[in-house]
């Protein structure tokens, strides 16, 4: 079964990477450029895990992910972010984040997370379906 | 602040009622703590409010027990030994006392905000039931609404982390490596100690295989394992994260520090909800209270031994 992977980052350049190694792979993905746009995909269609930077203007990460987490949360986020704050962190990992990674990050090291991530998700809704 | 000094009602100095029938503004009060789509406070109200007291009194009574028991303990303990070393796990009914201490706590750190809360809401009150909504009257009303909001902003954040550790959802178990759990949350570390001459040394057992646990759960429990262990360094120092088999269905995994340690006479309080040794701001002192009841909820447990000015070591040991 195919995992239906979001990137969100306001950097054209990491998002053009992350598709090209995803479709490389054959995974379907699909890119938004900020929090806001990301919010607005997830109304319209369900996605299992998001790849989200941190440090993004407008919506920043820790606040979609608050609204993610809200909205759907069995979907699951990995929180990537290029400048190290165990603050942040803390908030991240508290408001439900699967996992809180430093970039750069290994895309092989990525796409385990992201298997992980998915994985929980399919146990948790096992776990939700109506008995 | 300005609203910690009650304030000069003048509706009361015109000789009218200075505070409404209870029963009227808790409509008022509920609605605009509902206004900034904060569900926490309600949420916590739902919590506190509908347990019988026969509950709460029962709990109290076990908590003077369990306290008096774990205060036993601890004398025996600290009289047998010098380098302290407290077994969470060991005295279950601390965690009883910690409930104690936790209601207290709460009822402390919410009652302020509330007291503000219901003073704002009585002037709100007031000044709509006049004929005429002045403009004075109107930036007056906005003033009040701004203050409330504030305050429920100050509740949202303790209500954030309660909800966070009392949550009843059931772990979710997946079979990961605690290094690959660990390793994650110590780079977040990492790069902010070492700018302050804190470096890490990696003790991890390459054999050890995976194990079945919430894998976003227990990283949380490292995160703030690893952030005390920095906050407790006051300037160069060495934090070592390690992990091991412990018997044939446990594993281990430790996070020790080079810094403060932590008085004996604090060793039976770290756990507890709200305590903390730190400033506000810095502390929360719910961290290890968080960890400890992740940790339960996993089925492990969580101990700690220090030795006063030479560190502390926190370790967690978990089925497999
Ligand atoms: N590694 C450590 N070294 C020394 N003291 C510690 C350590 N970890 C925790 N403590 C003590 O336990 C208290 C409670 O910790 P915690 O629950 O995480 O709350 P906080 O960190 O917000 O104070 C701390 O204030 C500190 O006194
Ligand atoms: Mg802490």
């Amino acid at each position: 079964m195919s995992i239906r992977i979001l990137v969100v980052d306001d950097e054209p350049d990491f998002i053009e990477t992350m598709v090209k190694r995803f479709t490389f792979r054959k995974m379907p993905v699909t890119a938004a450029p900020s929090g806001i746009a990301a919010l607005k995909l997830l109304e319209a269609e369900p996605f299992d895990v998001v790849i989200m930077d941190v440090r993004m203007p407008g919506k920043d990460g820790i606040e979609t992910l608050k609204e993610i987490k809200k909205r759907y949360p069995l979907t699951e986020v990995i929180m990537l972010t290029g400048h190290a704050s165990v603050e942040s962190g803390m908030r991240g990992m508290s408001l439900g984040a699967y996992d809180y990674v430093l970039k750069p990050v290994d895309f092989d090291e990525l796409l385990e997370k992201v298997r992980k991530a998915h994985e929980r998700k399919l146990l948790n809704e096992g776990r939700n379906a109506p008995r | 602040m300005k609203a910690e000094t009650p304030r000069a009602d003048p509706a009361s100095a015109a000789g009218e009622p200075a505070s409404p029938p209870a029963g009227k503004n808790r409509p008022l009060w509920l609605h605009l703590v509902g206004l900034p789509g904060v569900t926490a406070v309600a949420v916590l109200s739902a919590m506190v409010l509908p347990i019988p007291l026969a509950v709460i009194l029962a709990l109290f009574t076990a908590s003077l027990a369990a306290w008096s028991a774990a205060a036993l303990a601890s004398r025996i303990r600290t009289s047998e030994q010098e380098r302290c070393s407290l077994d969470a796990q060991l005295v279950q009914s601390q965690k009883l006392a910690a409930i104690g201490e936790m209601s207290a706590g709460i009822a402390h750190e919410i009652n302020n905000p509330m007291a503000i809360i219901a003073q704002e809401s009585d002037w709100m009150t007031h000044l709509m039931s006049q004929p005429q909504v002045t403009p004075e009257n109107l930036a007056e009303l906005r003033d009040s609404l701004a203050e409330i909001v504030r305050q429920v902003d100050r509740c949202k954040a303790i209500t954030h982390n309660l909800l966070n550790f009392s949550r009843k959802m059931d772990p979710i178990l997946q079979q990961e490596h605690l290094e690959r759990i660990m390793e994650d949350m110590v780079l977040l570390v990492e790069k902010e100690a070492k700018l302050q001459g804190v470096s890490i040394v990696r003790d991890y057992d390459p054999e050890l295989a995976a194990i079945q646990t919430d894998v976003p759960l227990l990283r949380q429990v490292v995160l703030n394992l690893l952030l005390n262990a920095f906050q407790a360094i006051p300037g160069q120092g060495t934090i070592t994260v390690s992990t091991r088999p412990a018997g044939a269905d446990r594993v281990a995994i430790a996070v020790a520090d080079t810094g403060a340690g932590i008085l004996p006479e604090n060793m039976s309080k770290i756990f507890n909800p709200f305590f903390t040794t730190k400033p506000p701001g810095v502390g929360t002192g719910l961290g290890l209270s968080m960890c400890h009841g992740i940790v339960d909820r996993l089925g492990g447990a969580i101990t700690v031994e220090s030795e006063p000015g030479r560190g502390a070591k926190f370790t967690v040991t978990l089925p497999r």
